[in-house]
């Protein structure tokens, strides 16, 4: 164990536990604002810290703090194994937290010819996790469901598990045609097959070599995380809450979270799976590090680029009308952001300009490791948009839909995709 | 079979609609554009962000709180009559006689108060109201207080009132 190993151990997992727990404040306000403006409001944006509201993501915080200083009840109707009533939530946010951590963020990193995983769970046998531990966090559903003493929830947590039942079926064949065609069970392997082309021109993305798998990945991933049109399990116009009736306070806050954890797991799994994870298409990490001083003048202008279109936005979209006298500190607001993004944009290009200009094997691996990683994150946030805007545009499918979908077409039609991918794979290597 | 029995027409039985996917292009279409189009610009937005914009369409046809109008000696106008309390459906109206001095009128209201967290909004009584003496023509629909007692209005806080769409005096006493 080198020093180097341990910091980038240590690294990987702040990292890890930073982009699964600080997105669940991020996401909800996300989904909130995305809401709004898709019905044509505008969502929470009035919450602020010293007049700095940014766009309304301090509500979330709020929401945290309200929610942890809430009374702490549980009904008298659970006399029996109350502990399991507390920690059921627990399970369900553990679980979606711990599938998420074997994602890689960035391509392995080498340093003094030694190996360092950038995984807050540096194994090589990443979706047999994925799937073994994700599908642990419906144990906590039913847990909830059962212990609450109460029908509604009896009934979300049964509609739980039987969509668990039915959808890690096609999701599990799904997954088998990836592993056929990606030849490997390491998250990191099936990144770095994906870096290369195909055709001689098109990414080799999961999206375009297996369309059909890729389809029935994402479809039950929505249903595995319980994301509409799947939310059957919660359904509150038939079920009032689902599993969650008899939940309150930071109990209740746990389940919220873990759905969102999931839901960002889920992504997380989705573009390392089928959207060539932390790679920019055509771009591996090979070309990335011998070429790296053309990409660090690339983004020598996407930066201030970026900053440039960014305070535009806010100058045109973080002000008061004009029928309303005060801009509640909006401007300033403005201003100090401007002033930051300038000072960041510009520290980013002189560290870039400089690893340009006097190259620096351990620097530029690093920096490629860095720009690695906001890549993974933009793509990861992308897709969560996804999964926020599907939500505000699709009703939720009746429960009988649900399951006629999961075995009468998914199963099927994923048992035909690895019986042709079996095919072509075996064909193609013989 | 009658021949008024009409057969309605069963959807969603075609491949286009079992596939899901072209439905959900459709309906991704519709919300991704709104969503562009109030991101890119918020502030075309047709809300009214409440504290700091008022709402610009109370007409003055709209119930909004009570008040009670003046003669054009700037006395009170109600007689204490009693009908608006009659015709309350909701019984909110208290009021206590008292003798009148000043030759215009025999009676007049001692107290009168209305209760408004019983109060509905009906407006009939002001239907009733033969001297024109209480109207709802104040626009004001919001009113805060930190107990019930301070939701109790009394004759002083009625008299204070001004109508918001002119025509301060009572057009039936004068």
């Amino acid at each position: 164990m080198s020093t180097a190993s341990i910091v980038v151990a240590v690294c990987a997992f702040v990292l890890g536990a930073l982009l699964a727990l600080l997105t669940i404040p991020v996401l909800v306000w996300l989904e909130r604002r995305t809401a709004g403006l898709v019905q044509d409001r505008l969502g929470p944006n009035r919450t602020n810290i010293f007049g700095f509201r940014l766009g309304g993501v301090v509500q979330s915080f709020a929401d945290v703090v309200k929610l942890l200083i809430k009374e702490e009840y549980y009904p008298s109707h659970i006399k029996q194994g109350r502990w399991i009533f507390i920690i059921a939530p627990i399970i369900t946010f553990t679980a979606a937290l711990l599938a998420f951590m074997v994602i890689p963020f960035a391509d392995t990193l080498v340093i003094d010819g030694e190996a360092l995983r950038m995984q807050p769970i540096p194994i090589d046998f990443g979706v047999f996790w994925y799937l073994a531990i994700g599908a642990v966090g419906v144990i906590g559903v039913i847990f909830g469901g059962w212990l609450s003493h109460n029908k509604y929830s009896l009934l979300g947590a049964m509609r739980a598990a039987s969509m668990v039942v039915s959808y890690e079926l096609p999701l599990g064949l799904a997954i088998v045609s990836f592993i056929v065609t990606y030849n490997t069970v390491d998250f990191n392997a099936m990144v770095t097959w994906q870096s290369e082309t195909f055709f001689g021109f098109l990414p080799a993305w999961g999206i375009l070599i297996q369309p059909l798998a890729s389809i029935i990945l994402i479809v039950a991933l929505f249903a595995e995380t319980n994301r509409n049109p799947f939310t059957v399990a919660e359904g509150e116009s038939e079920i009032v809450a689902g599993f969650m009736t008899e939940y309150s306070a930071m109990k209740f806050a746990m389940y919220f979270m873990g759905e969102y954890v999931a839901m960002n797991t889920a992504s997380a799994v989705i573009i390392t799976m089928i959207f060539g994870g932390y790679q920019l298409p055509w771009v591996t990490t090979e070309t990335l590090l011998g070429n790296f001083s053309y990409f660090a003048y690339i983004l020598m202008f996407i930066v201030p680029l970026f900053v440039w279109w960014m305070i535009g936005f806010m100058k045109k979209n973080n002000r008061v009308r004009p029928s309303v006298s005060s801009d509640s500190g909006r401007a300033y607001e403005t201003k100090v952001v401007s002033i930051f993004l300038i000072i960041m944009a510009v520290m980013v290009d002189a560290i870039l300009l400089y690893l340009a200009l006097f190259p620096n094997a351990l620097a530029t691996q690093i920096a490629v490791t860095l720009i690695q990683i906001v890549i993974f994150v933009v793509k990861l946030m992308a897709f969560n948009m996804f999964f926020i805007l599907i939500r505000w545009t699709l009703p939720r499918f009746r429960y009988d839909q649900v399951q006629t979908l999961g075995w009468k077409y998914l199963l099927p039609l994923a048992l035909f995709n690895l019986f042709i991918t079996a095919i072509v794979v075996v064909g193609v290597n013989s | 079979m009658s021949k008024n029995i009409i057969t309605t027409p069963r959807y969603g039985n075609t491949l286009k609609d079992r596939l899901y996917i072209p439905a959900i292009y459709e309906g991704c279409k519709v919300t991704f554009k709104h969503f562009f189009t109030n991101l890119n610009d918020s502030n075309a937005v047709d809300t009214l962000e409440y504290p700091e914009e008022q709402p610009r369409d109370i007409t003055s046809r709209y119930r909004g709180l009570h008040r009670l109008t003046h003669r054009s000696d700037d006395s009170v106008a109600c007689v204490a009559c009693f009908m608006c309390a009659t015709a309350c459906p909701s019984d909110c109206i208290f009021i206590e006689a008292t003798q009148r001095d000043d030759d215009k009128d025999e009676k007049m209201p001692k107290s009168f108060s209305i209760d408004t967290l019983e109060c509905i909004f009906c407006g009939y009584c002001v239907e009733a109201c033969p001297c024109d003496a209480i109207r709802m023509d104040t626009g004001i629909f919001s009113l805060t207080g930190d107990k019930r007692e301070d939701f109790v209005l009394n004759k002083e806080q009625l008299l204070g009132f001004k109508g918001a769409f002119g025509e301060e005096k009572s057009c039936a006493r004068d």
